[in-house]
């Protein structure tokens, strides 16, 4: 900056145009040139309204001296703010500066002058300045000041300076209680020197009464600038209790004060105080610190270096030299936790078999082995998850995640977390046999364990047993009586019962199923669906005004509006209702989409056709199909990413990639730079087939799934990654497992794997194929399965796409089809 | 977060009972109310050890410094638990770390 003219006088026209430039630069917060600017304009005519912008100036650049941690050049620069009263424009500020720059004698005086007179600070800024007046006038002694005798206020501050200030010297040294109290007498406990009195008298009355002493240290908050004495204190009142973590939370200055007050030998002090450099230093420091620590208890001085080793194990041979040989197990698990510090996992999971196998060879039944095995398998369970060089048994069918859950459950039956972890492996994993397996087993182990209880209703309720689920669900409500998620569960299930009797044209049994699921139903929490489906129930009986009520209040409770008749619509669609009673149903719905859609209004449907028989694929995508108009006007909301991708989803799951592309496509227009919208464009163009992929698109999504990889948007990754690999299962794990059989398979295994998978069905087959396809339509008996294919023994390895061949072939043969479809051995032609 | 065992100042050995006892001990003379960032420690530290599996885990997979800490104490221990004056410089050092601590826990006002 070019510095301005300051010497001769400036003309009026031009002091404009500099008054104008400060102002300018004041504004900007150009501190230094704001000073440089309204300096000589206040020295040729010194304005008040200009002298106060110099003195904000002033301030401004003292703050931005002090940001950079100049404090005795920000002091300086405060001090031109001194006005002819001798005060100063920020003297808080100002005595900052000053003990940040250690000048405390400048502070002590600067304080003196501010404290008891008739301020005009703020409170809380004059109740700063006290407590560090206080503080400060008992550190610095303050000489009489030659120039002016103290004003009384002053007065009233120096005296008790001075009783403070006499009453530690006489503490240290060494007087009599009584005189010390003496001296503590002259201390007013009303006043801003009230803490040193409060410790001195716990100074000289320990040990007697340890608890009124802590009861009156805590009157000392942590913000008093005597907080750190009554740490020290504290520590030494603590006496033998006073262990090595209390020590090492002590500053340097505290330790010392501490260790003179209680008497420790320099030898300990010494010692506690090398030991923290050596800890700091690394831990070949402290290591080679601790060997040379004879008078040392030597057992705790080789408990403290076998920790020391994994950070460095070859010092292994120097430790085993001086202590002696170490077990197996110890060894291993040194090397595993030295590798897994070096990030070589392969090497780690080898050392820590290597342990678990010590441990089983040395150790065999005994509790605390097992327990060890259960938390070392448990580990290299969650190592496996994250690290793919860890390959469990190596045979590359098993998921070494579940392979080490398997082993570690074993070792430790009893530990009901690593059972659960294990039951949600298996239902990831789609392992539906295990899954129930170990439910049922671990249910019987653990009776009274809501989170099994749960599990175990659930897994009931997959397998259709619903009487069973019925008895864990009500055993887990005994335990846990609010427990909203299995009541939900128990309603869902009997109203997707009653369903089922309303489509096989048996209302009678369907309300029987209904009334029994309103007895999970709390009164202060009634369900929707519940009371949506009784409605429709009642209303194909023909109790009209009855029915339309509760309908009407089932609406209300969904929502209202279309969220609401919408639900009540898509109930009507699965009952498969017809006549008078769908009429309504459309009727009402219809005028309901008069208004236009809201936010919340499209998040209720996509909830709701997120309901397990919302499946029922047909019925929902012509009802879906009835939406559209009114869909298409929410396209241009402002979705969150979140709440587009669970519609995008819905959307997709019903065909309705038109709209999806609308959405898509609005998204885009609003925030370009996403590259999600682009995502889902693609994906309704293609209409979620990725074999319509174009290589351009196929390479956009490389990128795009690259790219947000590397900014750690891993949900976003995986979703591009799934969809262009064209199934519904995530990265490196599964499809590690999954492909490895499908290199080994061969053309001549397929039949085989058919055959197995013919006997894994349970007895008439054929005919529950048939009930399948009646049921849930020849894609979703396909999909159902799926499911159930897994769980036979050649299920786990095989990959999506042609467990999904090999049951689209079975529902041909069972339906007798004459459709021509692809034989799985065709589509096996790869090499 | 620092080893559990030495922020509690229990044994290797300690059972449940004895882990709880001093838990409840170290948050009543230190309670969240007064001390927020210490009975954070003090609890995730009990979390740590709460269980005999977690204890295992702690002793069998981390590198903890429970050894150390333990020499430290016994070191304090064998010390002749005495009562004598501290210096004026010490007093005098403690001061001017509490003026100090004041001022720069704070922002600078304004």
């Amino acid at each position: 900056m070019k510095k301005p003219n300051q010497r001769g006088p400036v003309s009026s026209a031009s002091l404009d145009t500099l008054a104008a430039r400060a102002a300018e630069a004041l504004k900007q917060e150009r501190f230094k040139e704001a000073v440089e600017l309204f300096k000589p304009m206040v020295r040729q005519d010194p304005r008040p309204e200009w002298k106060q912008s110099l003195a904000e100036a002033y301030r401004g650049r003292a703050r931005a001296l002090a940001a950079k941690k100049m404090f005795k050049e920000a002091a300086m620069v405060v001090e031109n703010t001194l006005g002819p009263d001798g005060t100063l424009a920020d003297p808080v500020f100002y005595l900052h500066c000053l003990i940040r720059d250690g000048q405390h004698q400048k502070a002590a005086a600067h304080v003196l002058r501010y404290v008891g007179t008739e301020s005009t600070l703020p409170a809380e800024e004059r109740a700063i300045l006290e407590d560090l007046a206080a503080a400060l006038l008992v550190a610095v002694p303050l000489g009489p000041d030659p120039a002016r005798a103290p004003s009384s206020e002053q007065a009233r501050w120096l005296e008790p300076a001075a009783a403070s200030r006499e009453a530690l010297a006489a503490w240290v040294a060494g007087a009599s209680v009584q005189e010390v109290e003496r001296q503590l007498n002259r201390i007013s406990l009303r006043s801003a020197f009230r803490p040193v009195r409060v410790l001195l008298k716990c100074l000289i009355t320990m040990p007697q009464d340890a608890d009124r002493s802590r009861q009156l240290l805590e009157t000392i908050p942590p913000g008093s600038p005597f907080f750190a004495f009554r740490e020290a204190v504290a520590a030494v009142l603590a006496g033998q209790a006073l262990d090595a973590d209390g020590w090492h939370r002590l500053t340097p200055v505290q330790q010392a004060f501490v260790a003179q007050t209680r008497n420790l030998p320099g030898t300990v002090v010494q010692f506690l105080t090398r030991s923290a450099e050596a800890a700091r230093s690394g831990p070949s420091a402290l290591f080679g610190f601790l060997l040379k620590q004879p008078d040392l208890p030597q057992a705790e001085v080789r408990s403290a270096c076998l920790n020391l080793l994994p950070q460095m194990p070859d010092r292994l041979s120097q430790f085993e030299k001086r202590f002696g040989p170490l077990p197996d197990f110890e060894r291993h698990r040194i090397q595993a936790l030295a590798a897994e510090g070096r990030g070589d996992w392969a090497k780690a999971e080898r050392f820590w078999r290597a342990a678990v196998a010590a441990l089983s060879v040395n150790d065999g039944d005994d509790c605390q082995a097992r327990l060890s095995r259960g938390v070392i398998l448990r580990h290299l369970a969650q190592l496996a998850a994250k690290h793919p060089e860890i390959e469990g048994d190596g045979d590359g069918f098993d998921d070494p995640v579940i392979s080490y859950l398997e082993r570690s459950c074993q070792a430790d039956p009893d530990y009901v977390t690593g059972v659960l972890d294990l039951i949600g492996h298996y239902r990831a994993d789609a392992r539906l046999k295990e899954w129930h397996r170990l439910v049922d087993e671990a249910v019987q182990r653990f009776p009274d364990n809501s989170a099994l209880l749960l599990q175990a209703t659930e897994s009931a309720m997959a397998r259709n047993a619903y009487k069973k689920a019925a008895g864990f669900a009500r055993r887990l409500l005994k335990i846990d009586p609010i427990n909203s998620g299995v009541r939900r569960q128990m309603i869902e299930l009997q109203v997707a019962h009653a369903r089922k009797q309303m489509r096989a044209g048996r209302p009678e049994l369907a309300a029987k199923e209904l009334a029994a699921a309103a007895e999970w139903e709390r009164p202060d929490a009634p369900s929707a669906p519940l009371c949506i489906a009784q409605a429709l129930v009642e209303l194909r009986a023909g109790q009209d005004p009855q029915a339309q009520e509760r309908l009407r209040a089932g609406v209300a409770l969904a929502g209202s509006g279309v969220a609401g008749w919408f639900r009540a619509a898509l109930e009507g669609e699965l009952m498969k209702l017809t006549g008078s009673s769908a009429e309504l149903l459309h009727q009402e719905l219809t005028r309901a989409r008069q208004t236009p859609p809201t936010k919340e209004a499209v998040m209720a449907i996509v909830s709701a056709l997120g309901q397990p028989d919302a499946s029922e694929k047909r019925a929902v995508a012509s009802l879906l199909r009835g939406m559209r108009a009114w869909l298409l006007q929410a396209a241009v909301i402002d979705w969150l990413p979140a709440e587009f991708q669970a519609i995008a989803e819905i959307l997709a799951r019903f065909d309705a990639f038109d709209v999806l592309a609308e959405y898509a496509r609005t998204a885009r227009r609003r925030e370009p730079g996403n590259p999600i919208w682009r995502f889902h464009e693609i994906v309704a163009r293609t209409r979620g087939n990725p074999t319509r992929l174009t290589i351009g698109e196929m390479e956009e999504l490389g990128r795009m799934a690259d790219a947000a990889a590397n900014r750690e948007d891993f949900h976003a990754a995986n979703r591009i990654e799934r969809f262009l690999s064209g199934d519904g299962d995530t990265p490196s794990r599964r499809r590690r497992s999954a492909a490895a059989p499908l290199d080994t398979l061969n053309d001549d295994s397929v039949p085989e794997l058919f055959a197995a998978m013919l006997e894994g069905m349970p007895k008439g087959a054929t005919d529950s194929v048939r009930v399948l396809v009646r049921e849930f339509g020849r894609d979703g008996a396909v999909a159902h399965m799926v499911e159930q294919a897994r769980a036979t023994p050649g299920g786990p390895g095989m990959p999506d796409p042609v467990l999904r061949e090999l049951c689209q072939a079975m529902v041909a043969m069972v339906m007798n089809d004459s459709r021509p479809h692809q034989a799985p051995t065709a589509r096996r032609s790869r090499p | 977060m620092r080893d559990p065992f030495t922020v509690l100042g229990v044994d290797e050995a300690a059972d449940d009972a004895e882990i709880r006892r001093r838990y409840l001990a170290l948050v009543r003379d230190f309670p969240p109310d007064r001390a927020p960032e210490r009975f954070r420690e003090y609890r995730a530290a009990y979390e740590a050890l709460s269980d005999e599996r977690k204890r295992l885990e702690m002793m069998l997979l981390g590198t903890n410094a429970i050894a150390l800490s333990r020499l430290c104490t016994a070191a304090l221990l064998a010390a002749s638990p005495g009562s004598s004056r501290a210096s004026k410089q010490a007093v005098a050092a403690l001061l001017s770390e509490g003026i100090m601590r004041t001022v720069t826990d704070k922002r600078p006002p304004g």
